[in-house]
């Protein structure tokens, strides 16, 4: 069945990073597959999975990883049914392997793509947890990371690598679609200020914004507007920068 | 020497004067610190920081004395919000892994450290 995607919410840009990963999260869903998408920080990762949570025209669930996310508090996502909300707690605390079972039941009955966001933080059990899932449920994935991603799976997880289907690999934005990210952001940046943002941070406007932010706290605790003396100035306060500079 | 004001000292002096200026050291720590550096006048010299640059500036440098400006609940939350980000910039190591889950859980509203079992 060919998937719509629905019309682009107001506030993101359409761009190469966006469009792959809704075209990859929709192929993960009908083929019904393993994908990883990887691609270097601040590049609008997390940008095109919030976009694709909200258009995607099929059931999927997202897990924003974070460093504390456990193999428990992801069994407890994936257990609980849309809109439910977890109320076992302390005496009557399900035990891993309940909600599991609980987790695959509903999976069984209601499959959805499971997007992971910043899979790269995930540990070596929840890896494991994710394996289970695709033996037992054949749970759809898109798993969504940094180049670590590819690392730690290829080191680490051989048994969950050899069931991915597709890797993609994300390049970074080109310079015209850099500028055109930065100002979709409503940074009007100089020629010269975007040139030596280039030539730090190459195509990732996370990074850049970061830089662009710091300049314009420079500026305007000198009263005055941000220009290329600020943005030099912030770049101080990012060692691994300077040594580009 | 208290090991937070040997960290202090070695820090970026913007970074000092800013916990500083909030209030991060206990009065001892803070007699240690003035003895040891002398600031001009009450030792809250330089513009204050903005929410970005102070992120900034806690995210590049020492992950504990990060850690520990974290969990004495010196950041805003906008700066939190912008530690945890700029974190992410930085190859993973474990303390930096720590450090983000020390931001991860403050951004939470839960106190303390977070140390993993190992």
């Amino acid at each position: 069945m060919p998937v719509e995607i629905v019309e682009a919410p107001p506030n993101v840009l359409l761009n190469s990073v966006v469009k792959n990963l809704t075209a990859l999260a929709a192929r993960a869903w009908m083929k019904r597959w393993m994908i990883t998408f990887t691609a270097p920080t601040g590049i609008g990762k997390t940008t095109a999975v919030d976009y694709a949570e909200r258009t995607l025209p099929f059931d999927h669930r997202v897990i924003h990883c974070k460093q504390i996310t456990t193999r428990y508090t992801m069994l407890r996502t994936l257990g609980l049914g849309p809109g439910e909300k977890w109320t076992n707690h302390g005496r009557n605390w399900m035990r891993a392997s309940d909600l599991y079972d609980r987790a695959v039941e509903r999976i069984r009955e209601r499959p959805y793509l499971l997007i992971i966001d910043e899979a790269d933080r995930l540990s070596m059990d929840c890896f494991e947890i994710l394996r289970d899932f695709w033996d037992d449920a054949r749970l759809p994935m898109l798993l969504v990371g940094n180049e670590v991603l590819t690392q730690k799976l290829n080191r680490q997880h051989e048994r969950l690598f050899r069931r991915i289907r597709v890797r993609f690999e994300q390049r970074l934005l080109g310079e015209a679609d850099q500028r055109k990210v930065l100002e979709f952001m409503g940074y009007e940046v100089a020629d010269e200020e975007f040139a030596l943002l280039w030539k730090l941070v190459g195509g990732s406007p996370g990074f850049a914004e970061a830089l662009l932010e710091n300049a314009n706290e420079i500026a305007a605790s000198k009263g005055a507007k941000r220009g290329i003396e600020a943005l030099e100035g912030a770049v101080r306060y990012f060692p691994t920068c300077k040594k580009v500079v | 020497m208290h090991e937070i004001v040997r960290r202090a000292i070695n820090a970026r002096p913007e970074l000092t004067v800013e916990l500083l200026r909030r209030g991060m050291f206990e009065p001892e720590e803070k007699a240690e610190l003035l003895q040891s550096v002398p600031m001009r006048g009450s030792g809250l010299s330089g513009l204050p920081l903005g929410p970005v640059q102070f992120a900034t500036l806690l995210a590049e440098g020492d992950t504990q004395l990060a850690a520990r400006v974290v969990t004495r609940k010196i950041l805003r939350a906008n700066e939190l919000t912008w530690l945890d980000r700029l974190l992410r910039f930085r190859s993973p190591n474990e303390k930096r892994d720590e450090l983000a889950r020390i931001v991860e859980r403050a951004l939470e509203g839960r106190e303390g450290n977070a140390r993993r079992n190992r």
